[in-house]
């Protein structure tokens, strides 16, 4: 397989009022074509930020401090604002969390979804209009030629979050950006945009990014799950590995904290205890060290590096920052 | 707009939201009655002086204070003008003095607003304060202000330049009220439309379809042009339609007050506060520049209303 996208060592802070927020700290990671990923966290681990840094689209506030970013082997962090927007309009596809908002009010379904394709191919407005239509039949919306000369508050939050996936797809991307898209929509619309995206991914045989804070929503769908905490990757693997072998105690615990129908009536669920890191002045140590279960005294003092595991094979083996080895120690949580 | 007939679908017409909107503004009974009545006070604005039945400042001694006749529609005033004659040259002034205000505030507010919305930090704390200053002068003491001390030495400058020059153009002192007195009050009035717009862009430019656009590539010229002003419009709409109707009330009270407009020139303020002290033995000296005055301020807002309606899509049904 060929690499598609390498992020080396990735850094991005926000201004704010007395110094800086360390959203990123360090991110590394690849992806191959074709291949999908799903990254997972609770909400404030970065995973947002460090997707969206991968194509520059921060706040004003932010900033990409340090790392690289490989998308087909051109440098994107140090790329020229048009350079970006052009690589935006023509190589990646975003598609938010919240299909209520992301589309302008003012503007048809179908001015918008051309608007990137008719300004960075610059083909006529009509041919793009005709291509738009074929990508919503293709996302599973009727009638589409009519839907494009309707305004986004004539359609449902399932059909806008369906029209902002054709958007995505219609510059015909090599990456998508999946930004918790399904987060917004009740679970049965959930499971047919996840589908959609299943088939679509076959169909068009690109990279797919998929950020979530719902780690049960990826089994079945992703090739790889990189697991975020406080900025920091913590453990990055095969998507069965993670499952049935996690090695990073957050990753545990995420796990635990899945309900499932084996889980006792009337049981508590399993949470993981205390908060997340302040991102303003994070811990000397490892972030997750405070909460948990597994922590030594190195813990405290050191960040753990993003390492193989050991025994663990392959070209792009199970990684995970952690100073224990959870495989040797059968502590329970 | 780049919009035009798409040839995929025949049978719907297609149209541009400017197109779209004009359709829905006709089809906004209230909002064509403003509209209407705008277009009139244009149309009366712009010809009065060739449509008056009398000349606005011809008197006659005999015939003062009558009521309503065939031969002066809306009566007489205390000194026998034809109250519709001025009636009608007042609505040039309040042409004049509405759209100057409002067009000069409009002007500052825009570019403070979209200066401190659009750049933040610093500069919005600038804006804000000088916002918060302005909005701290009473605009009468200002205008009262204005007119006692810029007023005199200004026309005192243009009867020199005349008796100079011979120029006809600085014999007419009038302009010095319009320009000093409603220039100086858009002065402070545009911390509205400032805070407006600013408000406007604050809360545009962080909404997920400015990000959407952003990620499809879309240079930021044409964001700001087709998704940030168009969502920012309706309530600058509101605050034009608004504005104008109060720019013309304001007018009225400082021509009460005295400062603005001065007679013989016949604005409705002071044709209303000249009928107001014989409202009780004639009352239609007060009614007839009352009436239009109240009539045009609600043909304003229809107007606005119905615009601000017929350009927002969620409002279509």
């Amino acid at each position: 397989m060929t690499k598609l996208l390498e992020v080396n060592n990735l850094h991005t802070r926000f201004k704010v009022r007395n110094g800086y927020l360390h959203a990123v700290n360090g991110v590394s990671f690849s992806l191959d074509k074709g291949e999908m990923l799903g990254v997972v966290g609770e909400s404030g681990c970065g995973k947002s930020v460090s997707m969206m840094s991968l194509i520059r689209l921060l706040p004003p506030a932010a900033q990409i401090t340090e790392g690289e970013v490989l998308l087909d082997g051109e440098d994107i962090t140090h790329a020229s604002v048009s350079r970006v927007n052009s690589i935006r309009g023509s190589k990646v596809g975003m598609i938010f969390q919240d299909p209520m908002t992301s589309l302008n009010p003012f503007m048809k379904i179908g001015d918008q979804l051309v608007e990137g394709i008719v300004y960075h191919r610059k083909i006529a407005k009509a041919e793009a209009l005709k291509q738009a239509a074929r990508y919503l039949k293709m996302v599973g919306i009727s009638n589409a030629e009519h839907r494009l000369n309707e305004y986004p508050h004539q359609l449902s939050g399932g059909m806008r979050q369906r029209v902002m996936i054709a958007m995505a797809l219609l510059n015909e991307p090599s990456l998508v950006i999946a930004d918790e898209p399904t987060t917004a929509l009740d679970v049965t619309i959930q499971a047919q945009i996840v589908e959609l995206v299943k088939g679509l991914r076959e169909k068009l045989n690109m990279s797919i990014i998929w950020i979530t804070h719902d780690l049960s929503l990826l089994a079945g769908m992703v090739d790889r799950i990189m697991v975020m905490y406080g900025g920091y990757v913590v453990e990055e693997a095969v998507l069965d590995d993670i499952y049935k072998a996690p090695l990073h105690p957050y990753t545990i615990g995420l796990l635990k904290s899945i309900p499932s129908l084996k889980t006792e009536a009337g049981s508590r669920l399993p949470s993981i205890p205390g908060a997340p890191p302040n991102l303003f002045s994070p811990p000397t140590g490892c972030p997750f060290a405070p909460r948990c279960a597994y922590k030594i005294g190195r813990c405290q003092d050191e960040v753990p590096m993003l390492a193989a595991v050991s025994g663990a094979g392959g070209e792009r083996p199970h990684r995970v920052a952690c100073w224990v080895d959870v495989r040797e120690r059968g502590v329970e949580q | 707009m780049t919009d035009q007939a798409l040839p995929l679908q025949q049978e719907e017409k297609q149209f541009s939201l400017a197109k779209d909107a004009f359709i829905r503004l006709i089809a906004n009974r209230l909002a064509i009655v403003g509209m209407v009545l705008v277009l009139f006070l244009f149309f009366v604005a712009i010809f009065g002086p060739y449509i008056t039945p009398y000349d606005f400042l011809s008197q006659d001694l005999m015939a003062r204070n009558q009521p309503p006749s065939w031969q002066h529609w809306f009566g007489t005033d205390d000194l026998g003008r034809d109250i519709m004659s001025r009636v009608i040259y007042g609505s040039r002034t309040a042409v004049i003095v509405g759209f100057s205000t409002v067009s000069f505030s409009l002007v500052i507010g825009l570019f403070m607003g979209a200066l401190g919305g659009y750049f933040g930090g610093k500069i919005d704390a600038f804006v804000v304060w000088l916002i918060d200053i302005t909005m701290s002068i009473p605009s009468l003491l200002l205008v009262i202000v204005i007119n006692v001390s810029l007023k005199p030495p200004l026309v005192n400058w243009m009867d020199a330049r005349f008796l100079a020059t011979g120029n006809e153009f600085y014999r007419n002192t009038i302009w010095v009220d319009f320009v000093l007195v409603f220039g100086s009050l858009a002065l402070i009035k545009w911390p509205k439309a400032a805070r407006i717009v600013r408000g406007q862009i604050l809360s545009i430019r962080n909404k997920n379809y400015v990000l959407a656009a952003e990620a499809l590539g879309v240079p930021t010229a044409k964001i700001v042009r087709r998704y940030v002003i168009p969502n920012a419009l309706g309530p600058i709409i509101v605050y034009i339609s608004a504005s104008l109707g109060e720019a013309m009330v304001l007018e009225s009270s400082f021509s009460f007050l005295g400062v603005g407009v001065r007679p013989p020139i016949p604005s409705w303020g002071n044709m209303i506060s000249d009928g107001l002290r014989i409202w009780q033995l004639y009352p239609h000296v007060l009614a007839a520049p009352a009436a239009v005055l109240a009539i045009v301020t609600i043909a304003f807002s229809f107007l606005g209303d119905g615009l601000n309606d017929a350009l927002n899509p969620r409002q279509w049904k």
